[in-house]
Order: C-alpha cells, then sequence, then structure tokens
C-alpha cells in the first residue's frame, strides 16, 4: 500500500504543474447545488439489498408459474423502457469534465482539470429520442379508403389482384378478406402449433368471384395463398341488369339462413358486413339481406354464394312457370312491363289451383318472412307526450310557410313587414375584415 | 336604418309583382290566340284531332318512363305472373291510361274580359283606404261564373280584375295544384334559365296545373315555350307528351311549321308530314294537290313554305334514300329466287 502511494507520487513529481490555480467551483446555477447534495440510505430495503440487475428482472419478466395463473398481464416487450438507456455515469445536465469519471486524468503530459464547459442543448432532446424509440413499435396509419371493417384490422381490407397465372394478369379482380385468424392444434412432438389462417374472396365486379381459405405460419403467406387459390375457383353469378340479383331467394347453410331481397337502382348494399363485402367483389350494387341463426361468416358466405349460383335468369323462371313474367312499378305508372315470356304460354285452365302464383312466395319456397311490427317506443305512452304533440300540432305547417317565404321574398318575414320592415327573420350580419383583423 | 331601408323594399315587391306581365323575354314576344276566331272550334273537330294524335306518335315508353315521385328511393318493383289474357287485359288497361295522360290542353281564345263598373258613389270615396272584395260563393257555380266585385276606395263599384278572380276562387274554393300566386318559374329570367336547360315539359306541365287554358299568362308562357322549342328544333323532347299536339296546333296555326317538317323528312317519315301538311290545308283552308303523300308535301313546298331550299333539300336526301332502299331490297330478293330455282331443280 505504501509502495503504491510512493509510485503515485512519483509520477505526481515527473509533472509540470501549470501556473494557473485551479479556482474553485463556484455554485451559482441550481443544477450544480444538485451536484453537492446526496441522499443518506439509512435504512435498508430491497432496492439496496438486491443488485440492479435482479430488480431490472423483476419487473420486466414474470415466472412460467406466474404467467400460467395470469399474473403481470400488462409486461409485454413493447411496454418496457429502460430509462437508463444513454445515460453515462459522470455526464449530466451540467457539462462539467470530472478527471478520473467522465475524463482521464492525465492527458498527455498534462493534468485534466475539472472544468465546466457551456451546457450542450442537444443531450436532452438526444435522450427522450433514444426512450421514445425504445419499445413502442408504430404502425403506418391506414388512409380511411384501406380501412377494413373494423380499426387496423384485416378482415374487410383489400388485397389487390391476385397474382398473375401465365398470361393471365386478372388486372381488374379485386380482392377482400373476410376472415383472418390464428388457428391452433397439437401435435405430438411440437405440442401447440400456431398457424394463422386466412378467408377471402376474390372478383372482378362484374359477375366472377371466388373464396378459398388459406393457412401458413406467417399471416402474409397466408393471405396469399388464400387470394391465389380464390382466383382457381371462380363462379359465374348471375345478376340483373348488372346491379342486382336476379330475385329474391332463400338459402341456408348449416344453421345460417338468409333471406335475399331484390332491390331497385340506388338503394345500396343494406347487410351483414360481409355479405356487403362479397356483393362488392361480384358487382352487385343493391339488394336487402337478412340473415338469421349462425352469425358464422364462414358459413354465411358459402349460404350466400350457394344461392347466388342456384338463381335463375326471368328467362328461365317464365319458362320453367309457362307464363309470362311482368313488372308494374309506381314510378312507371304502373305500366305492365313483360320481363321474360315463355316459348308456350299456359291458359288459366291449366294452372292447378293449389300453385303458386304469387311471385314472393314462388321466390322464398313458399317460405313467409317474419316481419316483426317495429313497437312504438316508451314515451309515446307518456301524458307529457301527449302534451308535446298537441302543443306541437299548431306548428305543423311551420316548414312549409317558411319554404314558400322564401320562394317569395327570398327571406322569412311576417305579413307585417310590408309596413314595418323590421318584421324579418334577424341574422347576424357577416364579419367585415376590419373586425376579424381585431379578433385575431 | 329602417326607416332607410322601406321605401326601397316596397318598390321593389311593388316592381316584383307587375313582373310576369311587364317585363318580356329577351328574343321572344308572347303570341295569343287573341284573333277574331276562335281556334277552340277547329282544335275540336275530330279530323283535327285525329292528326293531332298521329303527329304526337305513341311511344310507350316515353309515355310510362320513370318518373321521379319525391321519394328518395324507388320504390320496389311487383313482378306478377300472367297469362297471354291477363297480359292482354294489362295493356289495354295501359293504353286507355296512355290516351288519358296523352289528351291535348284546350286550345281556346284568350279571355280578357272588360270590367264593368257597376257604380259610380262619389260619397263613399275616402271612407276607407282599401279595396273591399264581394264574392259570390254560392255551391256550384263555375269559377269563371262567380260575380266577384269589388269596391275601390274612391267609391266606384266594379267587376274584379283577372288576378283578383283568381285569388278570390283559390281562397274560397282551392284547387290542390295551384297555388294562390303563381310560382316564379314563369318570371322571364327564371323561365329563360328553364327553357335554355330545354325543361320544356317541366314548364307547360307545371302551366296547365297553375293556370286555365284561356288565361293570358298561360297562353304567354305556353306560346313562348312553343317559340323556342321551334327555334332550337328540339321536337323529340315534347314528343308522346300531351304537349305535342298543341304544340304542331300552334306552329301550323302560326304558319310556321317548316322546322318541324324538316324534322319529320329527315326522320323519314313522309305519311306524317303529309298529316301535318293536311292540317295545315284544313286550318288555312288552302288545297295543295297530289295522290302520294310526297306530291302533296311537295305542293305545300311550292305553295306555303319560308325555308324552301332547305325543305326541298331534305326532300331531295329522302328520295335519293328511298331509291337506294328500293334497289337494295330488290337486290336482296333476286337471289333469294334464284336460290329458291336451284332448290327445286
Amino acid at each position: 500500500m505504501a509502495k503504491h502511494l510512493l509510485d503515485v507520487t512519483k509520477i505526481f513529481q515527473k509533472l509540470i504543474v501549470t501556473k494557473q490555480i485551479p479556482q474553485p467551483l463556484r455554485i451559482d446555477s441550481p443544477s450544480q447545488i444538485r451536484l453537492f447534495t446526496t441522499t443518506s440510505a439509512l435504512q435498508t430495503n430491497f432496492f439496496n439489498k438486491y443488485p440492479a440487475s435482479n430488480l431490472w428482472d423483476s419487473i420486466t419478466s414474470v415466472s412460467n408459474a406466474g404467467k400460467k395463473r395470469g399474473r403481470a398481464k400488462t409486461i409485454s416487450r413493447k411496454n418496457i423502457k429502460d430509462l437508463n438507456k444513454g445515460q453515462v455515469i459522470g455526464v449530466g445536465k451540467a457539462n462539467i469534465v470530472w478527471p478520473g469519471l467522465s475524463a482521464p486524468i492525465i492527458r498527455g503530459k498534462e493534468l485534466v482539470e475539472q472544468v465546466q464547459l457551456p451546457e450542450d442543448p442537444e443531450r436532452e432532446k438526444r435522450l427522450t429520442e433514444l426512450r421514445n424509440s425504445m419499445g413502442f413499435h408504430k404502425f403506418a396509419k391506414l388512409s380511411p379508403l384501406e380501412r377494413g371493417w373494423s380499426g387496423t384490422k384485416m378482415p374487410g381490407r383489400s388485397l389487390g389482384r391476385p397474382d398473375p397465372i401465365g398470361e393471365e394478369t386478372f388486372d381488374d379482380f379485386d380482392t377482400r378478406v373476410l376472415e383472418f385468424k390464428t388457428i391452433v392444434i397439437m401435435k405430438g412432438n411440437f405440442g401447440r402449433k400456431r398457424r394463422m389462417s386466412a378467408l377471402v374472396v376474390t372478383g372482378n365486379k362484374k359477375g366472377l368471384a371466388g373464396f378459398a381459405m388459406g393457412k401458413a405460419l406467417e399471416g402474409k403467406i397466408a393471405l396469399r395463398k388464400a387470394k391465389n387459390r380464390s382466383v382457381q375457383k371462380l363462379m359465374h353469378i348471375k345478376m340483373f341488369n348488372n346491379h342486382t340479383v336476379c330475385h329474391h331467394f332463400f338459402t341456408q347453410f348449416g344453421n345460417t339462413k338468409i333471406y335475399v331481397w331484390q332491390k331497385p337502382e340506388g338503394y345500396g348494399l343494406k347487410c351483414h358486413r360481409g355479405i356487403k363485402t362479397i356483393c362488392e367483389v361480384i358487382g352487385i350494387k343493391d339488394l336487402y339481406a337478412k340473415v338469421e341463426g349462425a352469425m358464422n361468416i364462414n358459413h354465411i358466405m358459402k349460404a350466400f354464394f350457394l344461392g347466388l349460383i342456384k338463381q335463375k335468369t326471368p328467362e328461365e323462371i317464365a319458362q320453367e312457370k309457362g307464363l309470362h313474367l311482368v313488372e308494374v312499378s309506381k314510378e312507371r305508372n304502373y305500366f305492365p312491363k313483360v320481363i321474360a315470356s315463355p316459348t308456350e304460354c299456359r291458359k288459366a285452365e291449366d294452372i292447378p289451383k293449389n300453385e303458386i302464383l304469387d311471385f314472393n312466395q314462388y321466390c322464398f319456397e313458399g317460405k313467409v318472412v317474419l316481419q316483426k311490427k317495429k313497437r312504438p317506443p316508451f314515451y309515446t305512452n307518456l301524458k307529457s307526450y301527449y302534451r308535446h304533440v298537441i302543443k306541437q300540432e299548431r306548428l305543423r305547417n311551420q316548414p312549409e310557410v317558411k319554404k314558400n317565404l322564401i320562394a317569395e321574398y327570398g327571406e322569412i318575414r311576417s305579413f307585417l313587414a310590408e309596413k314595418y320592415p323590421e318584421c324579418t327573420q334577424y341574422r347576424q350580419p357577416p364579419k367585415t375584415e376590419e373586425e376579424t383583423e381585431e379578433t385575431v | 336604418m329602417a326607416n332607410f331601408r322601406q321605401p326601397l323594399k316596397i318598390l321593389l315587391l311593388r316592381s316584383r309583382n307587375n313582373l310576369i306581365s311587364s317585363r318580356r323575354l329577351l328574343n321572344y314576344t308572347p303570341i295569343y290566340y287573341d284573333g277574331t276566331e276562335d281556334p277552340a272550334n277547329i282544335f275540336l273537330n275530330k279530323n283535327v284531332q285525329n292528326l293531332l294524335k298521329s303527329l304526337t306518335r305513341v311511344d310507350y315508353d316515353k309515355i310510362f318512363k320513370r318518373r321521379k315521385l319525391g321519394s328518395k328511393t324507388l320504390t320496389d318493383p311487383e313482378y306478377k305472373f300472367m297469362t297471354d289474357k291477363e297480359l292482354q287485359e294489362a295493356l289495354a288497361e295501359a293504353q286507355h291510361t296512355a290516351e288519358e295522360l296523352l289528351q291535348i290542353p284546350p286550345i281556346v281564345k284568350v279571355r280578357i274580359k272588360e270590367r264593368t263598373v257597376l257604380a259610380e258613389d262619389p260619397a263613399l270615396q275616402g271612407l276607407e283606404d282599401c279595396r273591399f272584395v264581394f264574392t259570390d260563393i254560392t255551391y256550384g257555380l263555375k269559377g269563371t261564373d262567380r260575380t266577384i266585385i269589388v269596391r275601390e276606395p274612391d267609391g266606384t263599384l266594379q267587376e274584379a280584375e283577372n288576378s283578383v278572380r283568381h285569388r278570390m276562387n283559390q281562397v274560397y274554393f282551392p284547387q290542390e295544384s295551384k297555388l294562390l300566386k303563381a310560382p316564379r318559374m314563369f318570371e322571364s329570367d327564371y323561365l329563360e334559365n328553364l327553357l335554355n336547360r330545354r325543361e320544356y315539359e317541366y314548364v307547360l306541365d307545371r302551366a296547365c296545373m297553375q293556370f286555365e287554358p284561356d288565361d293570358l299568362d298561360y297562353q304567354r308562357v305556353v306560346s313562348i315555350t312553343y317559340q323556342h322549342v321551334n327555334d332550337s328544333a328540339s321536337f323529340e323532347l315534347l314528343r308522346s307528351t300531351r304537349h305535342f299536339g298543341a304544340l304542331s296546333f300552334f306552329l301550323v296555326w302560326n304558319k310556321n311549321i317548316d322546322n318541324l317538317l324538316l324534322d319529320i323528312i329527315e326522320t323519314l317519315r313522309i305519311e306524317e308530314a303529309r298529316d301535318l301538311v293536311q292540317l295545315y290545308s284544313l286550318m288555312h283552308r288552302i288545297q295543295f294537290e297530289g295522290n302520294t303523300p310526297l306530291e302533296v308535301v311537295q305542293d305545300y313546298i311550292k305553295k306555303a313554305a319560308n325555308k324552301k331550299g332547305a325543305l326541298e333539300l331534305a326532300l331531295q336526301a329522302y328520295k335519293e334514300l328511298e331509291a337506294k332502299n328500293r334497289s337494295l331490297t330488290r337486290g336482296i330478293e333476286r337471289p333469294s329466287r334464284k336460290s329458291l330455282v336451284l332448290l327445286t331443280l
């Protein structure tokens, strides 16, 4: 020990000591005050009993047994942030050179002194940047057009056209995801084995569509598999005037039952979101559908496709019935427009009495769709609502009167307005430029 | 502020009320049926009615075209299975409704009634500063026959003017389709806009609903619309509507059928051109001679047409096309006969 000290003194003797007397540190900034204050740890607790590595492990991990019991569910790699990252002992907010700690004691032949350098404004920024980059992975934001049925989930999203096969490029095809989930099976040697399963439907919006399921260890591969398989299983689907289904129909797969109604142009797609997505891919624009029973998307899709394939064209219906199929609509003033005619029409005498002649019943195969009556809201029985209705009755023509006044005078005004010009509806005058500048 | 605004507003209002009759549409002067002869006599003639109907051309697709009925979405169509007999019955019914829909609005002389003064009582002058209107609301009277009298502030008692008559009739015996005041679309600015957008059918339909056929305003709106249609030669927009008969009657009455005739010849309907010329000869009592429709039309062009050059050119083109068609059909027939002969051999 004594020898060691002797060596040190020898080294110091060799060094040339600069004439400048090191100035004592002046304590004037609060950051410097913090440097000199220390907290004494008199009590013992687990913070000073265990090493840092043990403490860090305890908050960033769960034991396997604990995990099975559902402990520490919030702990995941996403949430872990090491706040010590980027911090070096001896380097702090006050940019001070500590020889022996943050700098060497001797540089060349000179003894390094303790110096305060000007503060580094970039340091704080670099630290926060480093902390933010940790753990939290940010997904690219989807544009509203790209979004699926819900949030950033895959179902409902478009995958684009299938990969080309030879010269066929499937330019006008679009693929949409219907289901995307993880599936697990048990293997003898591997135990639980997880895979991704994707159910997609593809179509060219002109009555050609197909669906397929793809499974793979990775989601992307599963989606690609499904997409490319679906285009190999295309079906031709009949449409009425290229905008709706040929007729109303009922269809069933397992316990999933679907009633589908044909609708006029401009009605839109009012149905289950899965059916809506399928319709968009096929090119059906107007339809109403009601799903009864099981709501499994797989079954809904299969039931709907079955129904679509079984459709008959108007010509086939007319031929089967041996009668003219005639459309009558209010907009055409009830003009009987012949949609299809049979080659030979039956006469009234030849039609058996028990034959279904109602078109809707014929379409639903004799099934009668339960249409529940809408119950009036509870408040219609209240006395206060009755009073409200009575009060509102005298205002029932007000909208019409307002419309007529605006048409005639360009404003809402009293019948006295000709004599008293102030009897018109008050309108806030538009703000002039000067006023807006003042407020700014 | 209020006092300052008052006179200006009243002035504006007054001018607005007079707009309908005072201001003139840029290019057109209204033409009324106001001569000595009543057009109703000729219009109601059976031959004339038949000719007008044949000129209208019945196209069911257009008569029963899909119309907007005020609802946001179309109603669900109803499908029916029909036997041949049922279909024939339904079509017959549709034909009947088509006839009703194509009924031509009556063409009558314009009603300009002098306001007869019943009494002048200068003693009542200044008693009141407003007019008193007395209306006979006896049930079953016609709107035109109803006695409606006004006592003026200066004491004279006289028959009401047309606008007051219409208002009182509408107040006591409201007709659903009519508004108390004529809609502003019949004012010249708005009407011009509508005509430039070629909304002829809408304008004419609305005029039929709002006015009586002998009303001055009706004949003003309708005549201006007809002239616009004639100048833009957009006859196709009014074909198969109830207004086409009235339009052709108007054009023939005013000896201005050349545009219409040109349109008909260009679409190769020489029979229809003959009908139009026949209508002209019925109305103006001029005979056009000729055995075939072509000769009759030619005679008309020679005697009465204004646009002789254009019509003759169109007729020449028609003749050439006819000749070509005839040779073509002959050409098609000939080899078929030959082949028949070959087959029999």
